[in-house]
């Protein structure tokens, strides 16, 4: 199946579910709110970001608004997020890797816009739970500067990719809230020309992810 | 065979080991106390210091030894401006109106950022299509700018200071000065170990006895035998003081003694390209200046074979030299030599797995014979099976192949080792050896000969493999310092990072290309 095709479908998927559910007749008003949120990520170019950063994974912290729309407990939810690491470069020889101790730094910054829908439960122990699921397009702000660089060996771009997600909310007074989510992301052929991406063959920059979130708002 | 080509007539004969004339055991000047013949005697230990000759290019080449493309140039408009874009410094007189800054602003389309600590001046923001050094000028012209200027990039002072840098185009063509800012030098931790004629480590003086005439070509003069000579010795001042940490473990196995000093000056030239004493504001650079160097005698001059050495450069010679020196701490060992003659070398072939074995990195000269029959250095030819070990090419100034430089399957990278067919004098490696006017005095009238003086130096230029060789044997002294200690891993990214020429990928010419230390010591990032 083409890559692009199946944010499509997880959104159709997503709309043909929230109209099917109870959560039709649950239509509302608008609810706006907003979020900061925390998290670590698990890169899906494992041994590359293990190679330069000493680990494949590393902790991230962002932010976001939300809203939900009036409809079939549909929401959009916009966010933003930044991953910095310092690392070393790296020399890979005959089957071993080794350090040269050259810092370099990476930064990512990705930019998320997610179409959704969200279960809200009116009565019993669950009422404070939303349960949310969503899908949606991924901008991955890329930067990696190194010490002896010159301006064109570092490297800022951006990359784009699609991401799945599911969650839940829960409220703690009518304003305050605080949310899991676990995120799949991929952004792919945005490693894999150059560096020691080529050279594990890593072409995706996305990975999988856990956000915790502190929401205000309805 | 040190593989470094000069002209035939003069030396043809590296030679005329075949026509040493056995003559009466008529001693002759100098002679003194009885003396044993193929031994040698230090009378002195330490002595007046060596004397510098200077700059020797006007000599005519010297061939590269030896019996037996497309250009690829850094392209320099890509190199980026020495100053950053879009922003520039700019300081207001005291007093200056708000008003008047707004001007001047606004005269370069410029904004204003935040001063930062430490700063009496403001850096602005302009467009980064507005050349800085023209804004700059804008607001240097304005009565209340005190001044302004572009942001001008620093960065470290690896470009050697040394006066004779200027004639070593060798160094610039591999990005040594970028490669140095990384890794400057390696450090006395390192030990190259140089396999060759000998070095010029220490002052002395030896007595050696001359007891035969020869002749240098079937035909050619006389020469009578000395008898008992003193020959002054001195340490090459660019590679470091006599009985210094800088050189360490010396041994001889011409003479059988821990007295490896150059009767030649290939195996000084060699260790200058490796290790010569770098920004000291004397003479040239070499490629790793830190590091410690273990000279090595393994292959006689004529001085040695006059002097009836008992032993001569034989594989034998060569493959304790290499065990030797990986037994005692080298971590690189380079080999300027080698033979066409004959068939394989397993002996040293043997030596060479037992140091690669214990970590020792060899370079190994591919050989001079592409002109005279292309026949391979049967030290070099098996160097493909052995991972650590490396048969190096070589290329001029133009970075295409040297005329010289053999070509074959063995061939697995290529460095600067001069060819001065296309650029004369100068195109070959320069480095500080013995001066060979005191020296060499065989090429004089037998009515001039005499004893050579080995305290004497000058900058030469010469070309071969030999001269290659040392640019990778000192470049793998800089991974080891970087940290890539396995000899396998070391060739390995040699070859990775090597800038390709000739046929694309491994080719018989170049191998896997021209070194390229500074993008092999930067490594990899993760998307670059």
């Amino acid at each position: 199946m083409p890559r692009h095709l199946l944010p499509i479908l997880i959104a159709t998927a997503i709309a043909a579910l929230a109209a099917s559910s109870p959560a039709f007749a649950q239509a509302q008003r608008l609810q706006i709110g907003g979020y900061a949120m925390a998290g670590g990520i698990n890169f899906a170019a494992s041994e590359s970001f293990d190679a330069v950063l000493g680990s494949s994974s590393g902790s991230f912290f962002g932010g976001g608004g939300k809203v939900g729309l009036p409809w079939f407990g549909l929401f959009v939810d916009i966010g933003a997020w930044r991953f910095k690491e310092e690392g070393e470069r790296v020399l890979r020889a005959d089957g071993a890797l080794y350090k040269l101790g050259i810092p370099v730094t990476i930064t990512i910054t990705p930019l998320e816009l997610t179409g959704g829908w969200q279960h809200h439960f009116r009565r019993g122990a669950w009422r404070r739970l939303t349960p949310y699921v969503g899908a949606g397009f991924s901008s991955y702000s890329y930067t990696e500067t190194s010490t002896f660089a010159t301006t064109s060996e570092d490297v800022s771009d951006r990359f784009s990719g699609y991401h799945l997600l599911g969650g839940g909310e829960v409220k703690l007074l009518k304003w305050l809230g605080v949310a899991g989510e676990v995120a799949w992301t991929t952004i792919p052929d945005a490693l894999g020309t150059a560096g020691i991406s080529k050279e594990f063959g890593d072409t995706d920059l996305g990975g999988t992810s856990f956000r915790l979130k502190i929401t205000v708002g309805q | 065979m040190k593989l470094l080509r000069r002209s035939g007539a003069t030396r043809s004969a590296c030679l005329l080991a075949a026509i040493l004339i056995a003559t009466s055991t008529r001693m002759g000047r100098g002679q003194q106390a009885p003396f044993s013949g193929s031994s040698r005697v230090m009378m002195l230990d330490g002595g007046l210091p060596a004397i510098d000759r200077g700059l020797r290019d006007q000599d005519l080449p010297r061939e590269a030894r030896n019996r037996a493309a497309n250009i690829e140039i850094v392209d320099r408009s890509e190199l980026p401006l020495p100053y950053l874009r879009g922003s520039v410094i700019v300081k207001f007189k005291d007093g200056a109106a708000q008003n008047s800054m707004a001007s001047a602003l606004s005269q370069v389309s410029g904004s204003p950022t935040t001063r930062d600590a430490w700063a009496d001046f403001d850096i602005v923001d302009i467009p980064p299509g507005l050349d800085a050094e023209s804004a700059a000028a804008m607001l240097r012209a304005r009565t209340d700018v005190e001044y302004a200027q572009p942001r001008y990039l620093n960065h470290a002072f690896s470009k050697p200071n040394d006066p004779l840098y200027a004639n070593q185009w060798n160094f610039p063509a591999i990005d040594m000065e970028r490669a140095w800012d990384i890794q400057p030098g390696a450090t006395s931790a390192v030990i190259v170990a140089i396999l060759d004629s000998g070095v010029a480590f220490r002052t002395t003086t030896l007595r050696y006895n001359s007891r035969f005439a020869f002749r240098l070509a079937p035909g050619g003069p006389r020469y009578p035998p000395l008898g008992i000579v003193d020959v002054p010795f001195a340490a090459a001042p660019e590679l470091g003081a006599s009985g210094s940490t800088r050189f360490a473990a010396p041994r001889d196995f011409i003479w059988d003694d821990e007295l490896p000093v150059d009767l030649d000056s290939h195996g000084t030239h060699v260790a200058g390209t490796i290790g010569q004493v770098t920004n000291n504001g004397i003479g040239g650079a070499g490629m790793a200046y830190n590091v410690r160097i273990m000279p090595v005698k393994i292959i006689q001059s004529l001085w040695d074979e006059i002097f009836s050495s008992p032993n001569e450069g034989t594989d034998d010679i060569v493959a304790r030299g290499v065990r030797y020196a990986a037994d005692n701490g080298a971590r690189v060992i380079n080999l300027s030599i080698g033979r066409t003659e004959g068939g394989p070398a397993p002996v040293v072939q043997d030596a060479m797995r037992y140091a690669v074995g214990k970590g020792v990195f060899i370079a190994v000269a591919a050989g001079n014979t592409k002109d005279s029959g292309n026949a391979p250095n049967r030290i070099a030819d098996f160097a493909p099976n052995i991972d650590g070990l490396i048969a190096v090419g070589s290329v001029g100034r133009t970075l295409e192949a040297s005329y010289f430089s053999t070509t074959g399957p063995y061939v697995e990278i290529s460095a600067p080792g001069g060819d001065q067919k296309q650029g004369g004098t100068s195109a070959g490696i320069l480095q500080q050896t013995l001066n060979s006017d005191a020296l060499e005095t065989y090429n004089l009238p037998p009515s001039q000969y005499g004893p050579p003086k080995a305290d004497e130096f000058a900058y030469y230029y010469f070309q071969g493999t030999s001269m290659a060789t040392p640019h990778v044997a000192g470049f793998a002294a800089l991974l080891m310092q970087q940290g890539v200690t396995n000899p396998a891993a070391i060739e390995a990214a040699m070859k990775q990072f090597a800038t390709d020429k000739g046929a694309a990928g491994r080719d018989d010419v170049y191998g896997y290309g021209l070194i390229n230390p500074r993008a092999t010591l930067r490594g990899l990032g993760l998307a670059r």
